[in-house]
């Protein structure tokens, strides 16, 4: 018998080489931790969507040829997936060097961990470009005193959308009250038509109907006691009305059929408005750039229509009160190399905001949040809309930052958790106060 | 095994010998990333850890809430009805294909090659047909024009639920069946001639030749369909993501979102263990069921 | 090698003749509730599929104005092309890489130990093989926290090795059960005239044991194979960089983006799915002939 050892040695190596060819391939692929494989580099995480998507890239390019040794590496995520991917990447310290987020809890959690940097030096030396934006969108971005991101793209508040011509068809206005809207539920469901589009899967669409509702009801300390911890703060009689109005609406089949597996990544439930098949939907401000891109000419004609939230009969809350995103934010990873947050703190600087930049946004729909820009906003085709959220954002007595963003993760966690279950019905108002009582100051 | 014991071959290195040396490579990376992953599901679960920060110690905090959880002890029951329900739909379908493609007429053949088509897809690919072809207001109802298929399948959550079970049968049916056709086609003609001969007819062979020889092929697809049912995540997170409103929200799916989303790595690795722990048990009973006999062969008596 | 195949051939002519013989009057009569359960199973088995196929051929619009199990009125493989253009060659690259990663070496460390538990002896051994039966009740998506720990900590995070690695672990109890099984049922007298000849114990792995499992290695290859392909939890948690996605975290990345275009969507689904669907067209036979054996046991 021949010695069969040369066939053992070679059929374990084949075993180890396998992976390591992998592995090989793989180092390939990967821009390496977080960095963009070049020195200076920085990396990028954004989000899918147009029309944002279209300019943030932009944005970069141009950056990029005007600074060929630091290039920023751009990725674009899907929202939902997005933030969970933020979060696993920090935690494996593979976090890109700009970090995208909302702001608020989260931001406040990244801090705490010590993985965002302290930019409030750097602001001090740089005054022009604090200068440059709206000064509200600071408070989502500052804990305990100190700055830890800047405020980027647009101000976006929620609006209340309708289809110009799905009202006309029914003859009848939009509504001013809560009342109102319940009558146009039972008008549209009469004719068919889904009288609410909603995006229920994701859950933080539904939020926002908790957001309105509260302030309506309640007024803004209803969830500035929440957001304060003030024990039994859900428990307020103003939240629970508020609860028991929205399981109201759902009953009367005001949200479209199928709402809860719906969702909003795929823009979904704008084609449900666009298409004619809901008359009415609750929504940021920066879906009308959606609206635009992929309506097939609906914003164009002029069928997209807003108004202001209703009024609930007896309600506290100053109609002028609004809620939404008073800015997005981006932050730089505490843990990213000097070179790369140098290149990051140069793109914040010059890269951000300039006035192509500015522009784009206008002419998509959106209204960055930079000082001044009224007169651009008149000069625009969509000047009616921009006029408004631009009026909206500045003059509301009280904007109140999404929920899920402005609390912890693990608050807003069992915060849409529980949204979705009181949108099926599933648990009445006073349990789901029970349940985010208990979470209230972690 | 006829002849006695015989010492391990070749030079007599001492009771193990050399033949140890070849577990080595299993041995190694399975206590690397399987049983040492395990450990640390069990001490995690003593921690606090946001998956961003530090870990710091909690002690015994993070099972007194998991016990006092109602969407623990709901995901335990979901979890129960998906294993019984599945269980009950698969095990008597795929018994009944699984004899049905066992037979040699060409036409079952042919049927045969269509039925092991699910398993080719991935669970993800699955889960998104499905979510297209349910889809209330763009999917295959609206387009039949028939209302009682038009149903918020995915959207109310009693349904979801169902619908979470017809999926994974529609996936896993196939193969089943091929287990079991395999171990009908292992099953001695002699068997079934000497049934004939004392005039049983085709039922009574069922029940009384067929489910007694496939009696251990029976324990091994039931321990892989009924652990297997413990691990579900892909199909159910692409399809519901655990909703709506948490009707679908099975024990694997509330350990990823309390440890990925709520950032709560303590209590998700408590949900962790307790996922092992009801596994392992699972698959102690149904070796004890079935007799710890895996070593003898079926074929005696032939 | 006499006794073994003999035993095998013993089954088959017995079961040919019969259906030929007496059993063809026999099943005649039983065909009609079994063939239409059957026809009814199969028409549960293929609306889905078929639905799927033609829909990834229709326009957007098109789909929006049809009945949808109506064949496209002007087929279109525009959904494709978007798929396709999307970078899914890449993505079909980092799923056969770590398929081939994880199936090589779990094969044959599993083998290895297979051998090793059957043939050999003492305590060791035997706390190996209840190590590996236990392990078959852990489930991967219980330690998947650990594991994103301890990638995270070997600096493995966001690469296809985190993939690879922990696959291969929980390959090895499943295997090792199936190919262990396989090795047993060998008689004992063929392993005595391997040793009187003069072989090691890798010698008689290699020569003997390696040609009789092959059923067995098989049934692992395809099972272990078609569940580190579709998997998708793992590549969920361990990767990030979009260049290093496997098909199955492609195809919900594209569903989530472009969810309204239905078709578009599932053509991925198609796309992804078509290399396994020509291997089972080329190896059909073996394909279900392993899968079976394996398990039958």
């Amino acid at each position: 018998m021949e010695p069969i050892s040369p066939s053992r040695r070679s059929f374990l190596s084949l075993a180890v080489a396998a992976p390591l060819a992998a592995w090989g391939l793989s180092a390939c692929g990967t821009a390496g931790p977080g960095g963009a494989g070049t020195t200076g580099g920085a990396s990028m995480w954004s989000l899918t969507g147009q029309p944002n998507e279209g300019i943030r890239k932009d944005t970069v390019d141009v950056f990029n040829k005007a600074n060929a040794d630091k290039q920023i590496k751009l990725t674009f995520f899907q929202n939902d997936a997005y933030k969970t991917k933020i979060k696993t990447a920090i935690g494996a310290g593979q976090a890109p060097t700009i970090i995208y987020g909302w702001g608020g809890g989260t931001l406040k959690s990244y801090a705490q961990a010590g993985q965002v940097e302290d930019l409030t030096a750097w602001f001090a030396a740089n005054p022009d470009v604090k200068a440059k934006l709206f000064p509200s969108a600071f408070g989502a971005a500052t804990v305990d005193g100190k700055i830890y991101a800047i405020p980027t793209q647009t101000v976006a508040p929620i609006i209340f959308y309708y289809n110009k011509e799905l009202f006309a068809k029914a003859k009848v206005q939009p509504p001013k009250t809560w009342s109102d809207l319940m009558s146009l539920v039972a008008t549209f469901n009469a004719m068919g038509i889904a009288p609410l589009s909603l995006g229920g899967q994701s859950r933080w669409t539904s939020m926002m109907w908790l957001e309105f509702m509260f302030d309506r009801v309640g007024g803004p300390t209803v969830f500035n006691d929440i957001f304060a911890g003030k024990p039994n703060a859900w428990s307020n009689p103003a939240a629970l009305e508020a609860l028991t109005k929205i399981q109201e609406l759902v009953s009367a089949n005001g949200f479209i059929k199928g709402f809860s597996s719906i969702t909003a990544d795929s823009n979904a439930d704008q084609a449900l408005l666009y298409t004619g098949k809901a008359a009415m939907m609750l929504h940021g401000a920066w879906t009308y750039g959606g609206m635009k891109n992929d309506g097939g000419g609906f914003v164009q004609a002029g069928k997209l229509g807003w108004v202001d939230f209703p009024t609930v009969e007896g309600g506290k809350g100053d109609p002028k009160n609004t809620v939404g995103n008073p800015a997005n934010y981006q932050s730089i990873s505490a843990k990213a190399t000097d070179a790369e947050k140098e290149t990051a703190k140069k793109f914040f600087k010059e890269g951000l905001f300039t006035p192509a930049e500015i522009d784009a946004y206008i002419q998509n729909g959106g209204v960055p949040i930079v000082s001044g820009i009224e007169s651009k906003l008149a000069a625009t085709a969509d000047k009616d809309f921009l006029t408004y959220v631009y009026t909206q954002s500045k003059d509301a007595p009280n904007f109140q930052q999404s929920w899920d963003q402005a609390l912890s993760p693990t608050a807003a966690e069992a915060l849409l958790n529980s949204i979705d279950q009181l949108f099926v019905k599933s648990i009445t108002p006073e349990q789901f106060a029970a349940t985010m009582n208990a979470t209230l100051g972690k | 095994m006829s002849a006695g014991p015989t010492a391990a071959a070749g030079p007599g290195k001492g009771r193990t010998g050399p033949l140890a040396w070849l577990a080595i490579p299993a041995l190694v990376f399975f206590l690397a990333f399987a049983v040492l992953p395990l450990l640390g599901v069990l001490l995690l679960s003593f921690t606090t850890w946001d998956g961003i920060g530090a870990i710091s110690l909690a002690g015994l905090a993070n099972w007194f809430g998991i016990f006092t959880d109602p969407l623990m002890y709901n995901a335990l029951w979901l979890t129960l009805i998906i294993m019984v329900v599945s269980w009950l739909v698969q095990t008597p379908i795929s018994l009944l294909l699984g004899t049905f493609t066992a037979g040699h007429q060409k036409y079952r053949a042919l049927l045969a090659v269509l039925y092991f088509l699910p398993l080719l897809l991935s669970s993800a690919a699955i889960a998104i047909a499905y979510k297209a072809l349910l889809d209330p207001n763009f999917g295959l109802a609206e387009g039949l024009g028939l209302p009682v298929l038009a149903q918020d399948w995915l959207g109310r959550p009693e349904l979801a639920l169902f619908v979470v079970i017809f999926v994974i049968a529609w996936q896993f049916v196939p193969f089943h069946t091929l287990i079991y056709q395999g171990g009908v086609r292992q099953i001695p003609k002699s068997l079934y001639e000497a049934a004939e001969i004392d005039g049983a007819g085709r039922v009574k062979q069922f029940f009384f030749i067929t489910l007694p020889q496939l009696k251990y092929t029976i324990i091994t697809s039931s321990t892989l369909m009924v652990v297997g049912s413990l691990t579900y995540f892909d199909l159910v997170f692409v399809l519901t993501g655990g909703g709506p409103g948490n009707s679908t929200r099975i024990l694997a799916l509330d350990m990823y979102l309390k440890g990925f989303k709520a950032n709560l790595m303590g209590p998700a690795s408590a949900v962790a263990v307790i996922l092992v722990a009801i596994g392992l048990a699972l698959a102690l009973l149904l070796q004890r069921i079935g007799g710890k006999d895996n070593s003898g062969s079926q074929l005696e008596g032939s | 090698m006499a006794t073994v195949i003999t035993k095998r051939a013993a089954a088959a002519p017995a079961s040919d003749v019969r259906v030929r013989g007496r059993a063809g009057v026999r099943l005649r009569r039983l065909n009609l509730p079994a063939g239409a359960a059957g026809w009814l199973w199969l028409a549960v088995i293929i609306i889905p599929i078929y639905y799927v196929a033609i829909t990834s051929l229709k326009t957007q619009a098109g789909y929006f104005g049809q009945n949808p199990l109506a064949l496209p009125k002007a087929p279109t493989l525009d959904n494709y092309r978007m798929v396709l253009a999307s970078d899914f060659a890449r993505y079909f690259l980092n799923s056969a890489l770590i398929t081939a990663g994880t199936l090589v070496p779990s094969l044959a460390f599993s083998f290895m130990a297979s051998f090793a538990i059957v043939r050999g002896r003492g305590r060791f051994l035997k706390a190996v093989n209840g190590l590996f039966l236990m392990g078959l009740a852990i489930p991967l998506q219980a330690v998947i926290i650990p594991i994103y720990l301890m990638i995270i900590k070997m600096h493995l995070y966001d690469s296809l090795l985190a993939i690879i690695l922990p696959s291969i672990a929980f390959a090895i109890p499943l295997s090792v059960l199936i190919m262990a099984n396989f090795i047993r049922d060998v008689p004992n007298e063929l392993f005595e005239s391997m040793r009187l000849d003069g072989c090691s114990e890798w010698q008689t792995l290699w020569r003997l044991a390696l040609p009789l499992t092959k059923p067995a290695i098989v049934t692992v290859a395809i099972y272990n194979g078609l569940g580190v392909w579709n998997g998708f939890l793992l590549p969920l948690i361990l990767t990030q960089s979009p260049e290093l996605r496997v098909l199955p975290l492609a195809l919900w990345t594209f569903q989530g983006e472009y969810s309204v275009n239905i078709p578009a969507v599932l053509a991925s689904v198609v796309l992804t799915t078509l290399p396994i669907l020509v291997l089972y067209v080329v190896g059909r036979r073996q394909l279900l002939s392993g899968l079976t054996a394996g398990f039958s046991k």
